[in-house]
């Protein structure tokens, strides 16, 4: 086995539901992959955004801050210098307004702790402390105003500058934060966006293969059907698609059209073999026909010709040599005799094929009926010369119940078919009995048969050979008769024979009950 | 015609009897062999001016013994006659095709027999 069967064997292709699973598994995969990366880009688009807008509502928040802190310092010092040139004192109205601006301020302070998170956390917190410090310095400025002889102090000499500084600080940071997150959306959107189209690409790419690999196994696999099954329509049955490397629907299909071929194949063959057999049968019965035609002239060309023969010596007024004249009249009794056995023959076969033979029981001696057969062929002996040898095993021959007329037949055909095809040898007719059975052998030391010739010379227009009713006469009706009147009387025949060294047939039939009489 | 000779092959003892009594009554000198190569002897030591043939010879069949004669120059002109029992269009056409001049189905119809020896012995002529 090559390789590759091997390993095809081992992981036979998936079935076709199997491929479209895989398929669109993988389809629905690769738009789940898709739609999370546009998802994910427009978060984090969003999230971007949001830092920035955040990054600049604290810039908006700080520069306010800072110019609330600026209106703050001119008014304090507007106020500082009205107190030391007028000596006027603020309303309750306006210290009010003062503070309510400060506690803006603070507020405003608040707000800015809300932005920014760690990264401007340090930042914040100092100048956290410095605007703080400065309020409380303002506040207490404020509230210091209107004591008399109170020595105004507007604030201490770097608070303002310092808080002023730490505002620019913050101010920086928080511009190199915003410009930070804004590289950062153009990084993320430059990211999410590329993502986006190269898993796009990807999936239209991976489905298009899947697609092609679909189509391609899918068409392979119809094809190797398709090429199978016009393997089949053409008649070569031997054919068989290779169900191996396909699994499930495909496979199954496969496997279905071969065992279909497989059963037409069989059927086409019992076909053929029923047909041969018919023709068979058929040409048998035409070599019957011809045969029977045969054995019937030869009889009948000696009965016509010396019929005519005597009737011109008749006519023609010689003498008549009385002795020839009985010669040839007893010749002309004698082929009638024959063309009657034969008709008989052909008769009793027909009846034996028809089921019309009955048995007729009765008691006899079969050791007195085998001598008295053999007493009345023996003028077949000297036909070629042989020699009778009847060897009766008196001892235990007794009589039996069974059908005289058919052993008389069976004995007389295997007697006449010995002598036609033995030449000056040796004719043996034996018999012998056990408590419920006779048996009857007929040997000789003739042609005898090969086994093929054997096997085939029970049935009936069968000769051993074709052409052996040419050559040693007969139709080929007497074995088969043998045998079927064998089977009648519930006994059998059986044949030992080697080329050359003749043959021997032996009967057995059951004995039968002799104590009740039966019909006859 | 008294004078030529018939060779009459045919393997049955009763049958060959009986021809060779009614051909020698009709005025026909005859031999007879009784199986196919006997014939073929005889047509050569004896060169009868006709052959009645048997078909159905032990030995050597009538078919066999015809082509034989056909190919031997010493004999391939004596006329055969085939005889035989087998009476089917067939075997009438394979007797001519193995060199048979003519044919006649047993049982014989002894006057056209005649007529048909009569026939060939002037062919050969």
């Amino acid at each position: 086995m090559r390789a590759a069967d091997a390993v095809s064997q081992l992981r036979p292709r998936l079935s076709l539901r199997g491929r479209l699973y895989l398929f669109s598994a993988a389809i629905l995969i690769l738009f789940a992959i898709n739609v999370g990366t546009s998802l994910w880009g427009s978060f984090a688009r969003n999230e971007s955004s949001l830092a920035y807008q955040e990054a600049v509502t604290a810039a908006q928040l700080t520069a306010e801050l800072e110019q609330n802190l600026q209106t703050k310092r001119q008014q304090v010092l507007v106020l500082a210098t009205l107190r030391e040139t007028t000596d006027e004192p603020l309303d309750e109205a306006a210290l009010e307004q003062a503070r309510a601006d400060l506690e803006i301020i603070s507020e405003r302070l608040r707000q800015l702790g809300g932005f920014g998170g760690e990264e401007l956390e340090a930042h914040y917190r100092r100048l956290h402390d410095s605007v703080t410090a400065l309020l409380a310095e303002w506040r207490q400025f404020y509230e210091q105003y209107n004591a008399d002889g109170a020595i105004i102090a507007v604030e201490s000499a770097r608070s303002y500058n310092s808080t002023q500084q730490r505002l620019q600080e913050l101010d920086q940071r928080q511009s190199f934060v915003a410009v930070q997150r804004a590289n950062a959306i153009d990084r993320t959107i430059t990211l999410t966006d590329q993502i986006t189209v190269i898993g796009f690409i990807s999936s239209i790419a991976i489905t298009l293969a899947l697609v092609f690999a679909m189509i391609r196994s899918t068409n392979a696999s119809l094809t190797r059907m398709k090429r199978g099954v016009e393997r089949f329509g053409s008649g070569d049955l031997t054919y068989r698609i290779d169900d191996q490397r396909d699994s499930g629907e495909i496979g199954d299909l496969a496997r279905t059209f071969n065992e279909m071929s497989a059963k037409l194949q069989i059927a086409i063959e019992e076909m053929n073999t029923a047909r041969a057999d018919a023709d068979s049968a058929n040409a048998a019965k035409s070599m019957f026909l011809a045969n029977v035609s045969h054995e019937l002239r030869t009889p009948l060309n000696a009965i016509i010709g010396y019929s005519e023969m005597l009737q011109d010596e008749l006519g023609d007024g010689l003498d008549i040599d009385r002795e020839q004249f009985h010669h040839d009249l007893a010749t002309i009794i004698f082929s009638g005799n024959q063309l009657l056995t034969l008709i008989n023959d052909i008769l009793d076969l027909s009846k034996i094929e028809t089921g019309k033979m009955q048995v007729s029981l009765e008691v006899f001696s079969p050791a007195a009926l085998l001598v008295q057969v053999c007493d009345a062929l023996s003028p077949l002996l000297s036909q070629n010369n042989n020699r009778l040898v009847l060897d009766i095993d008196n001892d235990s021959m007794r009589d039996i119940n069974s059908d005289r007329g058919k052993l008389q037949q069976i004995v007389t055909n295997l007697f006449s078919n010995a002598c036609k095809f033995t030449k000056e040898g040796d004719i043996t007719v034996s018999a012998s009995m056990t408590a419920d059975a006779l048996t009857v052998a007929v040997a000789d030391t003739g042609i005898g048969m090969t086994q093929a010739q054997q096997d085939r010379v029970f049935e009936a227009f069968i000769q051993a050979e074709s052409n052996t009713g040419l050559q040693y006469g007969g139709t080929g009706l007497g074995l088969a008769i043998v045998r079927e009147f064998c089977t009648m009387l519930g006994g059998s025949i059986a044949l030992e024979s080697s080329p050359d060294e003749g043959s021997v047939f032996r009967v057995t039939l059951p004995a039968g009950p002799t104590s009740v009489r039966a019909s006859a | 015609m008294s004078e030529q000779l018939i060779l009459l092959v045919e393997d049955n003892e009763v049958n060959r009897d009986m021809l060779v009594r009614r051909l020698e009554r009709a005025g026909h000198r005859v031999s007879t062999a009784g199986d196919g190569e006997a014939a073929l002897q005889n047509m050569r030591a004896l060169q009868p001016a006709v052959v009645l043939m048997d078909m159905n010879l032990p030995v050597k069949d009538g078919w066999s013994a015809c082509e034989e004669a056909a190919r031997d120059g010493s004999i391939k002109h004596i006329p055969i006659i085939a005889l035989t029992a087998h009476a089917m269009a067939e075997d009438k056409h394979r007797a001519l095709e193995a060199g048979c001049c003519d044919y006649a189905t047993k049982p014989v119809n002894f006057p056209e027999l005649l007529d048909k020896i009569a026939t060939c012995l002037n062919a050969s002529r």
